[in-house]
């Protein structure tokens, strides 16, 4: 084992052993403890944990080598994922938080009074959650993979017993406060490395402040290369693509079940707000930095690495060209390297430009760990909402409404158990790469729940066959989309990550054409629906406001 | 328990309403809005930051708005609040009673 492969190594497994030591000081002790942390948890530090969450390995690893890749048509994953925290914090979060249940399945099935609705929307949470994790453990495992010279199928093994544990002892709880930390540590190993680029390339240490002057120099480098410059609109793509992912990646960011349960981790609909608000700060800290990230790393390739003999690679080329990640063809013949010849796959972007750029093994080691709390920190909170879909939604609500705390408890565990597993075999050849897993798992979540939450809490007349048609009719025009596209039928240029516009729409219309056609809910459900536009203290009742002065109950 | 007047409540939910299609609107402007029209902001040549003006909206322009809007919602909802004589430590006690069943 080099130096590098020993530094790096010895960084992860300290961070680990924080996580685990974290999850196993807050061990659950009841039912509350392991959904929602008991409510208790304060708007900056859920701010920072909903970090932590969000942040998976599509954006640690995957984000920057996109936009380094695409140039500006990369860009509609920074301005997705972060817009999507407007559409949660203004038009959902509050409102969920006041109804007060456990999980998304929870709030379909008894704001709509149905427990068809309550199945549909707990398989396909765990549909959604199952894919998303797909994505993290094989970010996982091509981290491990790259470190110990071991096949990536053996990283992501090792990745999900250590997910298993930490997630399955601590639930929410332990969950929260591990994220916390994966959050500090991410951000950390992020900012170092372009903090080191931009003093090595433009000698100031802001890299937010000076890389869009690089930006420029780029596109004049491709000028000179005769290709189209790195920021020119939808060289890559149509701008119907453009938008149609940009669509899909907010709205699905904004029905991610494992996202929403965040925001009942916190006491009021105020404090949804500010976390919220606090969230997307910390959040933007790492979206903010990408592309400057990957303008860096394209210039430092630009003018270090192209146009050097081919037969004379520097050290890094070799153990990536291993993983089957970078490719190097002498295409033009002459013995140098041209940007032509190398083809890069975006996940390795972050990992190997601090390599290529010579800053030190301890800041490529501080990568390294940094990859893999982003990956876990997600995984992390996919699982539990895998779980409590499981042993609360189906086991407890539907099968076996008797069940003790204890057994709750124990379904729970054995489903973050099984659902390790089953996604760890998935992984071991996953079905494509890191942010076109994750994409589609947004697609799914916004076709799926998007409408029905949004509507369920500002309409009161939605009941719930529409609910039932518009799950499963966005779901189902969401995955056909995804197939017929990957099969090269598509409407309007857009591809198989865009899909979620089809999925939407068609939920849409559906909850509304079903909803009414069909008799309006009982009159105290939509009692319960007027209720959610008032903050905790107004109750609606028979059309009338009432304010509660004195909480004493 | 006492009854709040139809005017006052409904003028809640209008206020909070009103706020909520504003700041919408504006973030939608922000990314939606510049993308459709990135090619000719391409043309015109403008630079922010030292780089192409729609790709500064794209990779900081756009996601600084949003957090802008994001407090700024938080700060002004809870003047509304506090306007319409809402104690956040009431709140806490209600959700914490009323939420687990």
């Amino acid at each position: 084992m080099d130096q590098q492969s020993l530094v790096s190594l010895t960084l992860i497994l300290l961070t680990f052993a924080l996580y685990i030591g974290i999850s196993v000081y807050n061990r659950a002790k009841v039912t509350s403890d392991f959904y929602v942390a008991s409510r208790g948890i304060p708007p900056v530090w859920n701010g920072m944990a909903i970090g932590g969450d969000w942040m998976s390995a599509a954006s640690f690893i995957g984000m920057a080598g996109t936009v380094m890749i695409l140039g500006y048509d990369g860009l509609a994953y920074i301005m997705g994922w972060t817009g999507g925290y407007l559409l949660l914090t203004f038009l959902l979060a509050p409102q969920l938080r006041k109804y007060g249940r456990f999980t998304v399945p929870e709030f379909i099935g008894d704001r709509f009074d149905s427990n068809a609705a309550r199945l549909i929307a707990a398989i396909a949470t765990i549909i959604i959650s199952f894919t998303y994790i797909i994505g993290q453990l094989s970010g996982s495992g091509v981290v491990i993979g790259r470190l110990l010279n071991l096949p990536a199928s053996t990283g992501v093994m090792i990745g999900v017993v250590v997910i298993a544990i930490y997630a399955s002892l601590g639930g929410m709880k332990g969950v929260t406060w591990t994220q916390v930390a994966q959050y500090l540590i991410l951000i950390t190993a992020y900012i170092i490395p372009i903090i080191f680029m931009s003093l090595q390339v433009t000698g100031n240490p802001l890299p937010w402040l000076t890389y869009g002057n690089i930006v420029n120099e780029l596109g004049a480098i491709d000028r000179e290369l005769g290709i189209s410059e790195y920021f020119a609109p939808f060289t890559e793509s149509d701008r119907s693509q453009f938008l149609a992912l940009l669509f899909t990646l907010m709205v699905g960011t904004a029905a991610l079940p494992h996202v929403i349960v965040r925001f009942y981790t916190v006491t009021t609909m105020k404090a949804a707000r500010w976390s919220g608000a606090w969230a997307l700060l910390f959040i933007a800290l790492l979206y903010l930095s990408a592309p400057a990230y990957a303008a860096f790393s394209r210039f430092i390739i630009m003018t270090q690495v192209v146009g050097q003999p081919i037969d004379e690679l520097p050290a890094w080329t070799e153990p990536w060209v291993n993983t089957g990640l970078l490719e190097i063809a002498d295409t033009g013949g002459d013995g140098i390297l041209e940007w032509e010849d190398l083809v890069i796959n975006p996940d390795i972007v972050v990992m190997a430009t601090p390599e290529i750029a010579n800053l030190g093994v301890f800041v490529v080691g501080l990568i390294a760990a940094g990859a893999m709390a982003a990956a876990l920190s997600t995984a992390g909170g996919l699982l539990i909402t895998i779980s409590s879909s499981f042993a609360h939604d189906i086991y407890y609500r539907l099968l076996k409404p008797d069940a003790t705390d204890a057994k709750r408890l124990k379904a729970g565990r054995i489903a973050i158990v099984l659902a390790t597993v089953a996604a760890g075999i998935v992984a071991l050849d996953p079905p494509g790469v890191i942010t076109q897993i994750i994409a589609w798992a947004f697609g799914l979540a916004g076709g799926t729940f998007f409408p029905v939450l949004f509507l369920g809490v500002w309409w009161k007349r939605m009941n719930a066959q529409g609910a039932i048609a518009g799950m499963l009719g966005g779901l189902g025009v969401t995955l056909g989309y995804i197939f017929l596209s990957m099969n090269g039928i598509m409407l309007f240029g857009i591809q198989d990550t865009g899909a979620g516009v089809f999925g939407v729409t068609a939920n849409l219309l559906l909850v509304i054409i079903v909803s009414l056609l069909t008799p309006p809910p009982a009159q105290h459900l939509q009692d319960e629906a007027m209720d959610l536009r008032y903050p905790e203290q107004m109750t609606y009742k028979d059309g009338e406001v009432w304010m509660n002065d004195s909480a004493d109950k | 328990m006492r009854k709040v007047e139809k005017a006052t409540a409904d003028k809640y939910f209008r206020i909070r309403t009103i706020m909520v299609i504003i700041f919408l609107a504006i973030g939608f402007a922000v990314s939606f809005g510049v993308a459709f029209f990135a090619e000719s902001i391409y043309e015109g040549g403008a630079l922010i930051l030292g780089m192409p003006a729609h790709y500064y909206m794209g990779a900081q322009g756009a996601v600084i708005t949003f957090v802008v809007l994001l407090f700024l919602n938080a700060m002004i909802s809870d003047r509304v609040d506090k306007a319409f004589g809402i104690d956040e430590k009431q709140n806490e006690q209600i959700s914490g009673g009323a939420s687990d069943h």
